[in-house]
């Protein structure tokens, strides 16, 4: 991949952020589970906050591979705060190409004066199987009626603004969802109290509660029943951000390994040659990972059609991380398992979680590549 | 051939477990919580007689042989990896001293390891490229009271709370080096423990360096044999307790994932019934039973008295490749829960990686299998 002089810059400026702002940080964060505050302002002042926003709104407007190479260094420094600040990227998506001028207007004002975004899909009863969300939005007037529980929500307890899908028609599942704008402080909407997890320990992951939350007719993103269409294609531009997080947090991990084997051996006692096959396996892995990752990244930017590549960048990027963070835990044994590096083995596995787990990603591509063959049947009347 | 643990082994796995769920159950989220080291449970383990297992009956020991061992640590494992690892290295250490210490050393300390009044530790892992090389490497200097150690090893587990050490040092007088074995008390002059270091999980059972600070060692706390043999030794011992641990934790895992998914309903049924879900669970299992069997192989070849340190290395290494995966796929069945800590599989992850990445990396198992071969 070559980049252009100006996305060097961002990554430039991405660079100097996280080894100001985040890498000294990251333990502490990591070992209370509190939330950053320092972190927003900091990364607005560093030029990478709002940075899918248009110009037009007061956003940085950079293209996808420049978010890119902000969101993998994000995941170098600290794949929690990288959450925080990926899942408010994830929170704009879909603002950016179904919102109409007023909503955009309305929805990325807190964002750039430094707010964050958060993205309501989940709920108890709806992970994997989206079609089944329980949350109803019903019509009354020139409102609709919020009623139910998200949860797994990243950001939920700080974000100024959120897209919240629902349901205005139960009878007709899938079709019968609709996403829509929620605002920080909006009668009847209240957060829970925050996950303790296994990793990302720093982002903010909490229940939201609607009960009887009254929403004006305005905030209704796209029209009634396009809620999965919306939620799908914000899933599309969300997980090469995720694989590219994902070869941030692996490309840390291979640094630390060079870092301790460099302390640890010397000319006269090298690493023995087990050691540096490993090294070099996961550095390959890390290098093919991120050019899939930053395909799909390109490919938001010129198709709208890149669900496959999508998920393949997720898929890759996500099991990639999960093996070479426990492949450097493993390389550098008990101090592995007792410094930075045991952080990335935690951090990694949220990586084949989020935005669809990796078996949902296995699904879109092999559902893709059946279709796709059985339209080639159809047209050639043979394979 | 006999696959079967006889009458005796079933009994005492099933106390294994029965203790498990009665002291350990109780205490291991807390004890994963605050890092909290477990005395009062170790006690409780000395009354069980699992502390002296593998001891001979003259040191209060049972005499229970490898296979028994094993299948303790697994059952024990399941709830807590914390208390299995401090079990672990605790056994290590009173291995070597009944296996070449002297009467002395023997009378001295195992029985009251046995009655879990002293706790072992190995101290053998330094900083270095490797053990004897680097600038804390533990020397010994011969004197006319016998040996003075300084230098400081690390990650030692059980640190702190152990009353005796199996130390090895490079003799500093030997070209090439050469390492000896000590049995130090550690309560001896010059002894320190450094800061407990934190661990990613086993957190109850306590990590630092020690640091030998010109401590006199008797000439009658030397092993009775060379460095190298006590050290691979014990510590192929070692890798079949730590592999219990994984198989332990990892049937815990698997058992949990699978008891979610069959209560976890997405697309209109649990999600226990997607094929792509029964392979996750159906692998990790297979893994984890074909690792048992390998495990209990080389347990019995200790009991039979033949070399079993290439079967040793082979279940090492092959939990060190697919160990981790047992709790990286059971999270997955899970999905969100998996990761979130109200629910035990984090805890387990983080346990089961304490199991089998945290050896000197450079030990490799791989070596001592492909020289068997050759």
């Amino acid at each position: 991949m070559i980049f252009k002089p100006e996305q060097l810059e961002v990554q430039k400026a991405a660079r100097a952020f996280v080894a100001k702002y985040i890498i000294p940080y990251a333990a502490e964060y990591d070992r209370t589970g509190e939330f950053p505050s320092h972190l927003l302002g900091a990364a607005k002042e560093s030029k990478i906050f709002a940075m899918a926003i248009p110009k037009k709104y007061g956003g940085l407007e950079y293209d996808s591979l420049t978010q890119a190479l902000v969101c993998e260094e994000w995941g170098y420094g600290c794949a929690g705060m990288g959450t925080t600040l990926g899942a408010s990227l994830l929170g704009t998506d879909p603002l950016l190409v179904v919102g109409t001028p007023e909503q955009k207007q309305m929805y990325f004002a807190p964002i750039v004066s430094g707010g964050l975004a958060a993205f309501g899909l989940t709920e108890p009863g709806a992970g994997s199987d989206a079609g089944g969300v329980k949350t109803t939005a019903v019509h009354s007037g020139n409102e609709y009626i919020l009623n139910g529980t998200k949860c797994f929500i990243t950001n939920g307890a700080y974000a100024s603004v959120y897209l919240i899908v629902a349901s205005t028609d139960p009878s007709k599942g899938l079709k019968g969802l609709s996403a829509f704008i929620v605002e920080k402080g909006t009668p009847g909407f209240n957060v829970g109290t925050a996950e303790h997890k296994l990793g990302i320990r720093s982002s903010n992951t909490v229940e939201l509660h609607f009960k009887d939350a009254h929403i004006p007719v305005s905030n209704l993103v796209g029209a009634e029943g396009d809620g999965m269409k919306i939620a799908m294609l914000t899933l599309d531009m969300a997980r090469p951000p995720v694989a590219c997080a994902a070869v941030g947090i692996a490309r840390r991990a291979v640094d630390e390994c060079l870092k301790h084997l460099t302390e640890r051996f010397t000319a006269k006692y090298p690493p023995p040659q087990t050691m540096q096959f490993k090294l070099a396996e996961m550095h390959a892995q890390v290098e093919a990972a991120r050019q899939m990752a930053h395909h799909a990244m390109e490919l938001r930017d010129t198709t709208t059609s890149y669900s496959m590549e999508s998920a393949i960048s997720k898929l890759v990027g996500g099991d990639m991380v999960m093996s070479v963070t426990t492949q450097a835990v493993s390389l550098m044994g008990s101090y592995g398992y007792t410094s930075t590096i045991e952080k990335l083995m935690r951090d990694a596995k949220i990586m084949q979680i989020y935005e669809g787990t990796n078996q949902i990603q296995r699904l879109v591509i092999a559902r893709g590549l059946l279709t796709q063959a059985a339209q080639r049947m159809q047209k050639g009347g043979k394979s | 051939m006999n696959f079967n643990l006889n009458e005796e082994q079933q009994l005492i796995k099933q106390s294994a477990h029965d203790f498990g769920k009665e002291y350990l159950e109780p205490i291991v989220v807390k004890m994963d919580e605050t890092r909290e080291f477990p005395r009062e449970v170790i006690t409780a383990m000395a009354s069980h007689d699992f502390l002296g297992l593998h001891l001979s009956a003259d040191w209060g020991g049972v005499q229970g042989g490898c296979v028994t061992y094993i299948a303790v640590i697994e059952a024990l494992s399941g709830w807590c990896g914390s208390v299995a690892s401090i079990m672990n290295n605790h056994a290590m250490a009173s291995y070597a001293i009944q296996h070449w210490g002297s009467e002395a050393l023997r009378k001295q300390f195992l029985p009251a390891m046995v009655e879990g009044k002293v706790l072992g530790a190995l101290a053998i892992y330094e900083k270095g490229p490797t053990p004897g090389i680097g600038p804390n490497a533990v020397v010994a200097t011969k004197t006319d009271a016998g040996y003075v150690l300084k230098g400081t090893k690390a990650y030692v587990r059980n640190a702190g709370e152990a009353g005796v050490y199996v130390v090895t040092a490079v003799m500093e007088a030997d070209r090439p080096k050469t390492a000896v074995a000590f049995v130090v008390d550690a309560h001896t002059a010059g002894v320190k423990v450094g800061q407990r270091i934190a661990t990613m999980g086993l957190r109850g059972c306590p990590v630092a360096d020690v640091i030998f600070d010109n401590v006199v060692a008797p000439e009658s706390s030397v092993l009775a044999a060379r460095g190298v043999e006590i050290v691979n030794r014990t510590l192929a011992l070692g890798a079949l307790g730590d592999a219990a641990q994984t198989v332990g934790i990892g049937q815990a895992a698997i058992d949990h994932a699978s008891a979610y998914a069959k209560q976890r309903v997405q697309f209109g049924m649990p999600v226990f019934n997607f094929p792509a879900v029964q392979t996750l669970l159906s692998d990790s299992n297979t893994d984890c039973h074909v690792a048992r069997l390998a495990l209990y192989h080389a347990a019995q070849l200790v009991d039979d008295g033949e070399p079993f340190e290439v079967e040793s290395a082979m279940v090492k290494s092959f939990l060190a490749r697919l160990g981790t995966k047992l709790l990286v796929d059971s999270c997955q069945v899970e999905g969100g829960m998996g990761f979130v800590e109200s629910m035990p599989l984090p805890r387990l992850f983080r346990d089961i990686a304490g199991t089998t990445l945290v050896d000197a990396p450079s030990d490799t198992p791989e070596r001592a299998i492909a020289m068997s071969i050759a």
